[in-house]
């Protein structure tokens, strides 16, 4: 009796860490968020936020963005449009915010499934 | 002592013989969990047919979500239906009337068009002259319109508000005729105009869920395809690189709309004052009422959008009187330069902010 009570202990230890396996999966994959590229309309470019890195990114007519991602932030730190808008746009690192360079037609969004504080739109941009 | 310890060692031998059961069992169980957990994770994109189109247009960028059977084609026709519109009403179009009227001071307009400067003018009326599609003079003179920034003198101000005012205009069978304005721009009107109609062509299609952005303007049709509201993120006026919001504001069939003294200004090399793009048509200065940033909810995005100014215009106790004057007809959310957030009771239940939110109770 008592070592049967000892074996579905285990067996019950064991369930618990493959619940917590199952759940970590889970919620690592909903929490899970990306910085999107789109030129133009087009995906071109998906990047985790977690992991820090700098790309140049090609927009329309020659244009080009210099994206930074570092410590679950990204933002454009230079570029080569006339208004340096997208510039001024500061970091994002919710789901749902977007910076955006309309002379290069160059979207950069996070993008991810789940609930960070995420929105689905932005208003007053 | 020895057989005590081999007594142990036995009893170990036989739990292990349970182990590789207990293991097979629980790796099983954890499988299912897992499966479990990652189906329902991705049944919910399988769920419903999804269109997302991105179009760039009326100077600003846009973004379309639409959810549902017919999803593709209706999101087709909202792109054709953007940039139809973009050439009837925009400033520079040669098809549309607003340029001819500008032109020449008095023209025939088309039904669309003559439908939306009604509209303007009766706001107008309504906002005691804050929401006013005249002021094109103004936004000239200080730049807002070339990238040329510049603080213009005081009499060329003077000068530019002899031509501001839309009860200048006068239509009539079809016919705009400017009186003695300078000239209209309905891009204070006409993005708020276009989201109402891309919600209406959304529903004439049968589709029951969608959101659109047009330059962050946000109007949504029906809730999200989940049954749960759209949460709409507002910018905050002082925190733009922190990357917070205001606050989030859960909607259905609503337009959200907002003016920020953040969105476009320049710093004068000169005092080293800012200046935004906001100028409000009595002064001809930019607004200066205590207000960073007015969200307007409603179901009319035409609505929402002309308010959004004219409220920045107003200042919070000049947007509460004309909130009660309307018969609280829409709800809104003011922050004032001091950070103090001020919503209506509408939707007190549905806005959530990490600032200090007081709720207006008329």
């Amino acid at each position: 009796m008592k070592k049967h009570g000892r074996d579905i202990l285990l067996i019950a230890a064991i369930l618990l860490i493959g619940g917590a396996i199952a759940l970590i999966l889970l919620l690592s994959r909903r929490q899970g968020a990306f910085v999107q590229v789109r030129v133009d309309g087009k995906a071109v470019a998906l990047y985790p936020l977690g992991e820090n890195a700098e790309h140049e990114i090609k927009g329309v007519n020659g244009g080009v963005n210099r994206l930074v991602i570092r410590n679950g932030e990204a933002w454009v730190e230079s570029a080569s449009c006339p208004d340096g808008l997208c510039v001024g746009m500061g970091h994002i690192r919710h789901i749902g915010a977007s910076v955006i360079c309309l002379p290069n037609k160059v979207v950069i969004a996070i993008v991810g499934e789940g609930a960070d504080g995420g929105v689905d739109a932005v208003t007053g941009q | 002592m020895q057989k005590a310890s081999g007594r142990k060692a036995f009893q170990i031998a036989r739990r292990l013989s349970h182990l590789p059961a207990a293991l097979i069992s629980a790796a099983l169980a954890s499988a299912v969990l897992a499966s479990v957990a990652l189906f329902s994770a991705c049944a919910k994109d399988t769920k419903t047919a999804s269109a997302v189109r991105e179009v760039f247009a009326m100077d600003t960028y846009m973004k379309l979500s639409c959810y549902g059977d017919g999803s593709e084609a209706a999101a087709d026709e909202a792109v054709s239906e953007i940039k139809r519109i973009d050439a009837l009403l925009s400033i520079g179009s040669e098809s549309g009337s607003v340029r001819r009227v500008n032109e020449s001071g008095r023209a025939a307009v088309d039904a669309e068009t003559a439908l939306i400067v009604e509209k303007a003018i009766e706001l107008h009326g309504e906002t005691g002259g804050a929401f006013d599609i005249t002021v094109l003079p103004l936004m000239e003179l200080w730049g807002f319109t070339s990238g040329d920034y510049r603080v213009p003198e005081s009499s060329e101000i003077a000068a530019a508000l002899e031509h501001i005012g839309s009860e200048k205009l006068s239509l009539s069978n079809g016919e705009l005729s400017l009186g003695s304005a300078a000239g209209i721009d309905l891009g204070g009107i006409a993005k708020g105009y276009t989201s109402d109609r891309l919600t209406e062509l959304f529903r004439e299609r049968g589709i029951s869920s969608a959101c659109v952005s047009l330059g962050g303007n946000v109007q949504c049709l029906g809730a999200k395809p989940d049954g749960t509201p759209w949460r709409c993120g507002i910018v905050h006026p002082f925190n733009k690189d922190g990357g917070e919001y205001l606050g989030i504001v859960s909607v259905a069939d609503k337009a959200v709309i907002t003016s920020g003294a953040y969105e476009r200004n320049f710093t004068d090399a000169k005092t080293g004052r800012l200046y935004h793009h906001i100028i409000d048509p009595s002064t001809g200065y930019p607004a200066e009422t205590g207000l960073a940033s007015v969200t307007i909810v409603s179901s009319s995005g035409i609505l929402a959008d002309a308010l959004s100014t004219a409220c920045f215009i107003m200042g919070l106790e000049g947007s509460i009187d004309y909130w009660n004057a309307s018969g609280r007809a829409f709800d809104m959310i003011l922050m004032r330069s001091d950070g103090g957030i001020f919503i209506t009771p509408g939707i007190a239940g549905s806005f959530t902010s990490s600032g200090e939110v007081h709720i207006i109770d008329g």
